[in-house]
């Protein structure tokens, strides 16, 4: 077991080098940091411009193989991963916003994979009855809302609600308030800000894992083994608990485990529309602003994250799966 | 769930083989009367499923709108009417407003909806077909082929496609035949695997066997044996690729990666209007509308499609 998985982490760190170093070569020919300076008013001389891209590592007129293993060096050596243009660091840029970041998305797929499969073993053992038609019809629509429409619907409400009461009861704006003291009120403010932006990442994500774990749990539901235990007296709700869904279970909780690097870019919007200064924002940013190396870091994060849920995965599958052998 | 024996399947099936190779152009009388039956059966089967055909209609609505859109309506959509100024919906022959600087939404809209279904209906069709062939013939042929084809498959999903996608769209400058071009060469991973995993299971029916015994080459094999037996899974794929598109592509127009000025597309408009989500409710909510109804009844199109197309199906009663 061991050491299939750590065959597959040398896999994976592998393709992660090749993704990255993929990336840093088309941000190069993509994004041009040159244009940020010709910008300028009043105009910088070109030698100027030059010595400031220099100093960034960022002057389009070095060779890009030499400035690639500059790059490369800087990070193999010192873990530095180069600064902006407006001389940010990423390094300290991907720290901050991760955690930012992992707040909503770790709330939110929590929340929507508890839901989903909640929903779709209730649904399942009510195949075709109206609460599985509605339910189905819902989750229909709430999958293919298009997520700015839906977090512009989640802030429209939460305004109505905090006029009707006349307090702030949500923020929809930031991550946290400035000057809020102590560890309570400090906590309150949090949750108070996050409720929005999980709620709308939330609607429109559970509806995966409802149809998934709805479909397996049907495929497994009339299986030999769960007539055998209903056989035997067992009650229906017992039956699918004890029986069939630890079964159909497995892949849904491998799908989780796929899809978090998916949320974490897919909060792009979420963080762009409720300004949360996270990783989806960066992405806007790096881009919008030419910052190559931004946007490789980016590139290098979430690659990364697609790994770890791979591997999980994996992991997942080959300890909950009686079925499975890995040799 | 693809395509199991049924028993018009089947049929179908013997007569590609019996048919003469040499003169595929001319249909035999019998195999004409089944695939009518056939489609028949389908269409029966989604017209049943009340959602779906609920999702037609408004697709159609807002397709039939796209096209005439813009000859209900005076003003064009790149003009400028200096004397509305962001007026509500109704006002001197502007059905849904004004922004800001005198755009009429009317025509906007049609114009958008015409941009964003374009190059979702463009990039579906294209994506769906090459995913088709490479998942197939990575399948069908096997050894190193399937390898290195799986391999780039998945390099390409570990890569940050959205990244990519922001970063090349936005350099190109918004040109829509571009964002088509990208939007391809970063959607058919996904689905080429999937393909793969059920072309892997036909690879071993008996009717691929007889093809290549009768000496028939991989593409032929793939081309007239493999993919039309995973046709229904395609369709499906197609229209829900048409979904994740257009989500795509007014995702990123909406952040600004996409589709740019003076073009315009739902995700644009609905940018727009966010900026002015209180002064100009309208300006918003309007294509937001759209832009959902647009996706959902896709959606629910694909939804009665599987039901149709799946013989194994039994959802709304037997046919």
């Amino acid at each position: 077991m061991i050491k299939y998985v750590l065959r597959r982490i040398a896999g994976w760190c592998f393709m992660i080098f090749l993704a990255t170093n993929l990336t840093y070569f088309l941000a190069n020919a993509f994004l041009k940091p040159r244009v940020n300076f010709q910008l300028r008013r009043p105009p910088l001389p070109d030698d100027q411009i030059d010595r400031l891209l220099d100093e960034h590592n960022l002057n389009d007129k070095i060779p890009i193989i030499e400035r690639w293993w500059t790059w490369l060096t800087d990070i193999v050596t010192r873990w530095d991963w180069g600064t902006s243009v407006d001389g940010l660091v990423v390094n300290t840029e991907i720290a901050n916003r991760m955690w930012v970041s992992a707040q909503l998305v770790l709330g939110a797929t929590i929340l929507s994979t508890v839901i989903g499969i909640a929903l779709g073993v209730y649904t399942a053992a009510r195949q075709y009855k109206w609460q599985d038609r509605i339910a189905q019809q819902t989750s229909v629509v709430t999958l293919n809302i298009p997520a700015p429409v839906m977090a512009a619907a989640v802030v429209a409400i939460a305004i109505a609600i905090n006029e009707k009461v006349g307090s702030r009861i949500f923020f929809v704006a930031g991550a946290q308030s400035i000057g809020v003291q102590g560890f309570w009120p400090k906590l309150v403010d949090s949750l108070q800000h996050l409720v929005l932006p999980t709620v709308a990442l939330t609607v429109i994500g559970y509806a995966g894992f409802h149809f998934l774990q709805r479909s397996l749990l049907l495929d497994n539901i009339n299986a030999d083994y769960v007539r055998t235990a209903r056989a035997k007296g067992l009650p229906l709700s017992k039956a699918i608990r004890k029986h069939a869904l630890r079964t159909s279970i497995i892949p849904v909780a491998t799908t989780v485990a796929f899809q978090i690097p998916g949320i974490f870019t897919g909060a792009v919007i979420t963080e762009t529309i409720f300004a949360w200064e996270g990783i989806g924002r960066y992405f806007t940013t790096t881009i919008a602003k030419n910052d190559v190396h931004g946007a490789v870091a980016i590139a290098a994060f979430s690659a990364l994250l697609t790994a770890i849920g791979a591997i999980l995965s994996d992991v997942l599958i080959a300890a909950l799966d009686p079925r499975v052998r890995v040799s | 769930m693809t395509e199991p024996n049924t028993p018009e399947t089947v049929e179908v099936l013997t007569e590609d083989l019996l048919a003469d190779p040499a003169a595929p152009e001319v249909p035999s009388n019998p195999r004409k009367s089944t695939s009518s039956s056939k489609s028949k059966l389908y269409i029966k089967r989604f017209l049943r499923n009340y959602s779906a055909v609920v999702g037609v209609v408004i697709f159609l609505l807002i397709a039939l709108f796209s096209v005439f859109g813009q000859y209900l309506t005076p003003y064009g959509y790149e003009e400028v009417d200096f004397f509305n100024l962001q007026v509500p919906p109704g006002t001197e022959g502007h059905i849904f407003g004004t922004n800001g600087v005198g755009n009429d939404l009317f025509a906007g809209l049609a114009h958008g909806i015409q941009r964003s279904l374009v190059i979702g209906l463009a990039v579906s069709l294209v994506t769906t077909l090459i995913a088709a062939v490479v998942g197939s013939i990575a399948a069908y042929v096997g050894g190193i082929v399937e390898r290195i084809i799986l391999e780039v498959i998945h390099f390409l999903l570990v890569v940050p496609s959205f990244l990519i996608l922001a970063m090349v769209s936005n350099s190109v400058g918004g040109d829509w035949r571009m964002l088509i071009v990208v939007l391809i060469i970063f959607g058919w991973m996904f689905y080429a695997r999937v393909v793969w995993t059920t072309a892997l299971s036909i690879r071993e029916r008996e009717f691929v066997s007889a093809a290549r015994y009768m000496g028939l080459g991989p593409f032929t094999v793939v081309w007239r044996h493999i993919i039309p037996n995973i046709g229904s899974l395609l369709t499906i794929h197609f229209t829900l690729g048409v979904v994740s598109t257009i989500q795509g592509e007014t995702g990123l127009s909406f952040l600004g990666f996409g589709v740019k000025q003076p073009d315009l597309s739902l995700g644009t408009l609905i940018s727009d209007g966010m900026g002015t989500l209180y002064s100009a409710p309208w300006m918003f909510w309007i294509p937001a509308i759209t832009l959902t109804l647009l996706t959902v009844s896709m959606a629910f199109i694909a939804d009665g499609l599987r039901d149709a197309l799946d013989p194994n199906s039994t959802a709304g009663g037997h046919a």
